[in-house]
This record gives C-alpha cells, sequence and structure tokens, in this order.
C-alpha cells in the first residue's frame, strides 16, 4: 500500500506548475506560507486519477481529497511536512493557526486532522471545531473525514451527530455514522423527536436510522407513531430502522407492511434513497 | 432641512419622500465600508434585496475599548471568519480591510502588540486593504501608529482605506495625505475616507480616492452627495454607509443611487459611484474576483432544496414573513 504522504504530493505536483510546487516546498514560516499559499497556486478543483483516489481511500479509510481544491491539498501538504518530533512545538505551531483562521484555511485544517501526527492532540480541537456554526468548517469536519469517529469520546460524538442534524447537513455523508451509533445517541435523539412533534415541525428520516439498533419497548413507541400518524416517508424511514433491530415486536409490526419489506429486500429502498 | 432652504423649495417638494427602490431595480452595488459586526441578519436580508453584492468591512473600534491582545486577535479573526460566513448566507460577499483603528492606537502598550499581530492577518484571503487608519484626535501617538500602518500596507502592497477625523476634518484630512505621500504612497492605492463638500476637491486633485460616507446627522446626506456627484463627477469617486452601532444606514448605497437616479445623474456614473470604483480601487489588492458576485441574485428558488436536504441553494436564509403575528 502506498503512503498517504506520496500520494498527496503526486497528485499535488500534478496540478500544480513546478515554479509553484517549488515554492512549496521552501522552507519559510508556517504562518505566512499557509496564509499565502492560495495566491500561488489558486483555487482550481483537483483532478485526481481514479487510482490516486483509491490509494488515498486505502491508505486511510473514509477520507478523500476528490472535491479538494488546489489551495486545499497544498495547505494539508504544509501541514504533513512539518516535523512533528517535538510533540509541544509540533502542537503550538498547528494550533496557532487554528487561532487566527479564515474561513477557508479553517476548512482546511478541519478536514486535514486526520492526516496530522499524534492523534491524541486534537481531540479537543475537533470538540471545539463542532461548536462552530459556519456550514463549511462542519462540513469538514463531518463529511469525508475519519479523525471524529476515531478519535471523539462518546458524548462528543453525540454532539457531532446532533449538531449535524440541527444544521441540516446530510447525515448519510458522515463518516462512521453507523459504526459509531449508540444507546445514549438513540434516546437523544428520540427526545429530540418528541420536541419537533411538539413543534408541529418535520422531522428528518435519518434521525431513525440511528434509532434502529437500540430499539427497546420505548423507543418502538416511537416506531409506532411513526407508522401511525407519518407520511410516507416516516413510514420507510420506520421500516428501515426496524431492519437493523432485533426487538421481535418490531419484527412483527413490519410483517404488516410487505410492500416496505418488499423495497428493502430489493434495494430500492435505503437510508441513502429514502427520501429521493 | 431649514434655514438653507427657501419657502418655495419646500413648498414644491415632498419633506420626506418614500423609499422606492423601484429606479434602481436590477442594480448592483457594492458597500466599501460598513460594519457588519454591529448589525443583524435583517439588514443582510434587506442589502440583498436592494441589490448589494459585495462589500468591505473595515476593522475599527467596537464602542468598547479592547483591553487585551486575544481581543483584537478574535475581532479580526471573526472578520475573516464568523462575519464572512453570516454574510455568506445572504448572498453577498465579504471583505475586509485589517488595521488597529486610530482610538485604540492611543492605548501604546497595547498597540504596540496590535502591530505583531497585524502582519498574522494582512495577507489572509480576501483581505483588501488596511484600514480603517489615520486620526481621531490627532495626538502624537496615532501619528506613530498610521505611520507604521502605511509602511506595512507599503510591503504587503495592499489599499490603505483612511478613516478621517470628525473634529478638524479639514486639517486632519490634509495631514493624513501629506503623511502617506511622504511615505512614498501611491495616491492611487489610498481611499480617503468620510470626505465632505469642504475636503473632496483636494483629495481628487491630489490624486486619491474620494469616498463619502452617507450618514444620518454626523456625515454626508445623499441630497448633498447628489449634489457633489453633479459638480465633480464619478472619477475616483464612492460612497459607502460606514453603518455601524450608531444610527446609520446599511442601505445607504442603494439609496443613494436611487435619489441620484430621481435627480438625472446618468446610470454610468451612477454605477462608478456605487459599484465599480469601489473595485477598481480595493482589487489592487489582487483579492477581488468580481466573477465571486457578479452573477449573484436574480432566480433563487428560496424553496428549492438541495439533494433533498433543507439546505438550501446558493447558501441562502429561507425567508420568515414579517408581516404575520404567527411566528412558525
Amino acid at each position: 500500500m502506498r503512503d498517504i504522504k506520496s500520494t498527496l504530493k503526486e497528485i499535488l505536483q500534478a496540478n500544480t506548475s513546478p515554479e509553484v510546487f517549488s515554492w512549496i516546498e521552501e522552507d519559510r514560516p508556517l504562518n505566512n506560507a499557509f496564509m499565502l499559499l492560495p495566491r500561488k497556486t489558486g483555487k482550481a478543483p483537483l483532478n485526481i486519477t481514479t487510482e490516486q483516489s483509491t490509494a488515498i481511500s486505502q491508505a486511510i479509510p473514509g477520507f478523500s481529497v476528490d472535491d479538494w481544491t488546489v489551495d486545499h491539498l497544498g495547505r494539508a501538504y504544509l501541514l504533513m511536512n512539518l516535523d512533528s518530533s517535538n510533540k509541544e512545538e509540533y502542537f503550538r505551531k498547528i494550533e496557532n493557526l487554528f487561532l487566527a483562521a479564515e474561513m477557508g484555511e479553517q476548512v482546511a485544517l478541519y478536514s486535514s486532522l486526520p492526516l496530522l501526527s499524534h492523534h491524541e492532540l486534537w481531540i479537543k480541537r475537533c470538540s471545539e471545531g463542532i461548536r462552530s456554526n459556519i456550514a463549511t468548517v462542519l462540513e469538514a469536519i463531518m463529511y469525508n473525514n475519519p479523525y471524529p469517529s476515531q478519535n471523539l469520546d462518546q458524548a462528543a460524538w453525540n454532539q457531532l451527530v446532533l449538531k449535524a442534524f440541527f444544521t441540516d447537513k446530510e447525515i448519510g455523508k458522515i463518516t462512521g455514522i453507523d459504526a459509531r451509533a449508540n444507546k445514549d445517541l438513540a434516546y437523544v435523539i428520540s427526545d429530540y423527536a418528541h420536541e419537533r412533534w411538539a413543534a408541529g415541525r418535520e422531522l428528518n428520516p435519518n434521525m431513525w436510522r440511528l434509532v434502529g439498533p437500540f430499539i427497546d419497548d420505548k423507543l418502538f413507541a416511537d416506531i409506532q407513531r411513526l407508522f401511525d400518524d407519518g407520511k410516507l416517508t416516516d413510514r420507510r424511514a420506520a421500516a428501515l430502522a426496524i431492519i437493523a433491530s432485533n426487538y421481535a415486536p418490531a419484527k412483527t409490526l413490519l410483517t404488516k407492511y410487505p410492500e416496505l419489506e418488499k423495497v428493502i429486500e430489493n434495494k430500492n429502498l435505503s437510508w441513502d434513497t429514502i427520501l429521493g | 432641512m431649514c434655514c438653507t432652504h427657501s419657502f418655495e423649495e419646500v413648498k414644491n417638494e415632498p419633506l420626506s419622500p418614500a423609499v422606492s427602490l423601484d429606479g434602481i431595480k436590477g442594480m448592483k452595488f457594492f458597500d466599501p465600508h460598513v460594519h457588519m459586526t454591529s448589525r443583524t441578519t435583517d439588514d443582510y436580508q434587506a442589502m440583498a434585496d436592494a441589490g448589494v453584492v459585495a462589500l468591505i468591512e473595515p476593522a475599527f473600534w467596537l464602542g468598547q475599548p479592547r483591553t487585551g491582545i486575544d481581543s483584537f486577535r478574535d475581532y479580526y479573526s471573526s472578520l475573516v471568519g464568523w462575519e464572512r460566513f453570516r454574510s455568506s448566507q445572504f448572498g453577498i460577499k465579504h471583505y475586509c480591510t485589517i488595521g488597529l483603528n486610530s482610538r485604540e492606537a492611543n492605548n501604546e502598550a497595547l498597540a504596540e502588540q496590535v502591530m505583531e499581530l497585524l502582519p498574522l492577518f494582512v495577507y489572509k484571503e480576501g483581505v483588501v486593504g488596511i484600514g480603517e487608519i489615520g486620526f481621531d484626535d490627532q495626538t502624537p501617538a496615532e501619528e506613530k501608529y498610521y505611520r507604521l500602518q502605511l509602511e506595512l500596507a507599503k510591503e504587503s502592497g495592499l489599499p490603505v482605506q483612511i478613516h478621517t477625523p470628525h473634529r478638524d476634518k479639514k486639517g486632519g484630512t490634509k495631514r493624513s495625505m501629506d503623511i502617506a505621500l511622504e511615505h512614498g504612497l501611491d495616491p492611487y492605492k489610498v481611499i480617503v475616507d468620510h470626505n465632505n463638500e469642504e475636503t473632496v476637491k483636494d483629495v481628487l486633485d491630489r490624486g486619491f480616492w474620494a469616498a463619502f460616507t452617507i450618514y444620518p446627522f454626523t456625515k454626508m446626506g445623499n441630497e448633498r452627495m447628489v449634489e457633489i456627484a453633479k459638480q465633480y463627477g464619478s472619477e475616483r469617486i464612492m460612497v459607502n454607509s460606514a453603518a455601524d452601532w450608531g444610527i446609520s444606514d446599511p442601505l445607504a448605497v442603494p439609496k443613494t443611487a436611487a435619489l441620484m437616479k430621481i435627480r438625472g445623474i446618468s446610470d454610468a456614473d451612477i454605477e462608478l459611484i456605487t459599484y465599480r470604483n469601489a473595485i477598481t480601487a480595493f482589487a489592487q489588492s489582487g483579492q477581488i474576483d468580481e466573477a465571486d458576485f457578479a452573477n449573484v441574485g436574480g432566480t433563487i428558488d428560496q424553496s428549492q432544496k438541495f439533494e433533498g436536504n433543507t439546505i438550501l441553494r446558493g447558501g441562502q436564509q429561507p425567508r420568515v414573513d414579517k408581516s404575520s403575528i404567527i411566528i412558525s
């Protein structure tokens, strides 16, 4: 398997002129290089081969730079070039970038978390990023970024997922969304659903994706409500949730909706297509 | 509207014409000086509706003096971070100028630290100048940090946005220009702000850009602005709102354009004064790409959802019906 840095270097070289690439490689204060980089590279979307894309997802599962621009990758590359042997100095340098980052820099920094050394150093920073209300920053943390699911504790992870619902993110694009489902989160989401119902507001059907594996007698009441009072999307969500459950009464309930069972079985309905 | 108007004039025009921006429908505006940090989201919405497609937020005094360097850093960070995002939600491109304002230059111990901090920000994307800097009380400390920041502008190649003082405006404006020239700045890269009838001629004659702040009671009114446009034309002249935490108007630029239209200023001149000149002046920073905002507006269907998600196209915020008593 190819090492991630050599793949990213190859992509960056293919997307910059030799002059610009050597500018990136030159030694200068990190702050300046990081800030000035887009002036040198421009901001064009990256051209990436299928092989390169595959090599990246093999090196870091869940990670992708397919949607990145050349300045975005250039900044990530600067971070990867840092000497990380002195942990404290390494942390201070990168943390300083966070402290004065403009919007594009924040996106580059947070989306590069999986590429940084000493994973344990960035947990607080990542949790702080989730508190941001800047949409692109949240997306940089949530989408195509395996760092949160691999490093955050359960409380911080649950915050991330709730924040995603509150800010209308695409739940299916969150790396590790199903793997890190947990009972606490299922219960908080149930409470959230009750609040939305009380307010007369619509529910994101993907909420039930996180409830399904934990259906018990309490959560089952919500599932029944989806079937009884919900629209077609709600019933679809309830059916998909039951598929992930071992709770017997739920399994029995689903048999009353053979047409939903059938579309799921035929792979014509999934969490990714539920709104389609 | 008292002693300077004759009775006939008053009789012939309504005292306060109702706001109508019909005459400027479809026109785009660039407000090169507005402190959005101090404004509400309603203002962003209203500005977008009135045709404002881009703006510049100069770093300034927040009303409450800062006592530590971190307050400055967080403020500058917000100008390139949070405020930039807030603006983008309404389809308005947000730029800023970064600098130490004249009032706070008087806290010298802090000012020294700010000077060390500035290079961390002036090269950021979307930073289109050093500003707003200049004189307030015209103290020696103000002059010192004004000069130091002019040097920073030279070094970074950025335009300068000069705040001219309220008190002793004429003298302060002249002094600001003298010092800028003394430091070897090209006047074509310097925007002298808050001009009035008394300062404009000198500013233009010496090759600087003359910005006018349309701000009720303390700065320019837009009727006076129309007269200035008639007398001086549109070359190197621009208007802004400088809307902030005071009684001010974030729609000052489109309203002034509307009044110019009613009073017979040509569309070409209106475009230069309320849009194009600001871009020409501040694009010398290399940080303005007109394509980023020239085509916004037009057809944004607020009900359109993106990939089935409730994220609205173009990052637009959903609208609330302000005329309804029901809030849902």
